[in-house]
């Protein structure tokens, strides 16, 4: 292989891998091309290189992604933080079909509170820590509401709307601790 | 058997070549492994990602071994079944005998 190419697979390859596996990793390649460059051609060598670091790079993707622990618990807080959503809008749009007062429908908050906890316990199956970084969003957002909401939100729906969220997300989380088996992520 | 347990495809295969090899069981050895058993050219970044989750499960231990000249002066990385690990192979074996047995068409006459 021309030392050029070498050199830019070698670095793309670099920039994916986790540290730990990149030197181990690009020995096994370069072991390897040698040996298929000396038993075969070197052009044919080349082109398996090729083919194996383009092969390589999802998986590797993945193995960096995983590796980073808060990133991925971070994602699966927002995904749930975006389902919770849904549910809500959803709800809303339901009860608003059945009560004029829709807005601000205990109903509705009662109906959600179960769902809430659910989402919750699926993302804690995911990332341990998940519940309490989607807790945090929850408190980060019904405060800013709370604070620069519309004036007419009653108050007793912003106190309630205040400890539901959070108080969901630590029965979700509680819930998967009760796990019959396996061990957290 | 725990989720946990179980053994994806790839993981299954990974495992056993890891124990075929022995102490030379390193990322080269169980992707040529790998293919010349099963005929797929598997890249080494699934073999490695496959590696790196049975570590995590405990399954496979890992040390590094001395650089080398034909390898660019890098050292390896060589792999070692654990007693879960092998019990983890003899689980699925036990399966996969329980569930092909008697069935028509997977035995050569």
């Amino acid at each position: 292989m021309r030392d050029r190419t070498l050199q830019v697979l070698n670095w793309i390859l670099s920039r994916i891998v986790p540290v730990t596996e990149r030197e181990p990793l690009l020995g096994d390649l370069t072991e390897e091309y040698e040996l298929r460059a000396s038993e075969g051609s070197p052009s044919t060598a080349r082109q398996w290189y090729l083919r194996q670091v383009c092969a390589s790079v999802a998986s590797l993707l993945w193995i960096r992604l995983t590796s980073i622990a808060w990133i991925s618990t971070t994602a699966v807080a927002l995904l749930a933080y975006i389902a919770v959503g849904v549910v809500e809008l959803i709800v809303n749009e339901v009860t608003s079909s059945v009560s004029a007062n829709a807005a601000y429908n205990p109903l509705g908050m009662l109906i959600t509170f179960p769902m809430v906890v659910l989402i919750v316990y699926f993302a804690a199956r995911l990332r341990r820590n998940a519940g309490l970084v989607l807790a945090t969003l929850m408190l980060v957002s019904v405060t800013a509401m709370t604070l620069w909401g519309a004036e007419s939100v009653p108050l007793w729906y912003r106190i309630a709307y205040f400890f539901a969220g959070p108080s969901a997300t630590l029965v979700g989380s509680v819930l998967r601790r009760f796990r019959p088996t396996g061990e957290a992520r | 058997m725990k989720r946990e347990d179980a053994l994806g495809s790839l993981e299954h295969i990974v495992l056993l070549a890891v124990m075929r090899l022995g102490a030379n069981a390193y990322g080269m050895t169980v992707r040529r492994e790998i293919e010349s058993a099963t005929g797929r050219d598997i890249s080494i970044g699934a073999v490695y990602a496959t590696l790196i989750r049975l570590e995590s499960k405990g399954f496979i231990r890992s040390h590094a071994g001395a650089p080398t000249a034909e390898r660019g002066g890098r050292a390896k990385r060589y792999f070692r079944t654990t007693a879960d690990g092998e019990s983890a192979l003899r689980t699925t074996h036990e399966i996969i005998v329980k569930l092909s047995a008697g069935l028509k068409g997977l035995h050569h006459t």
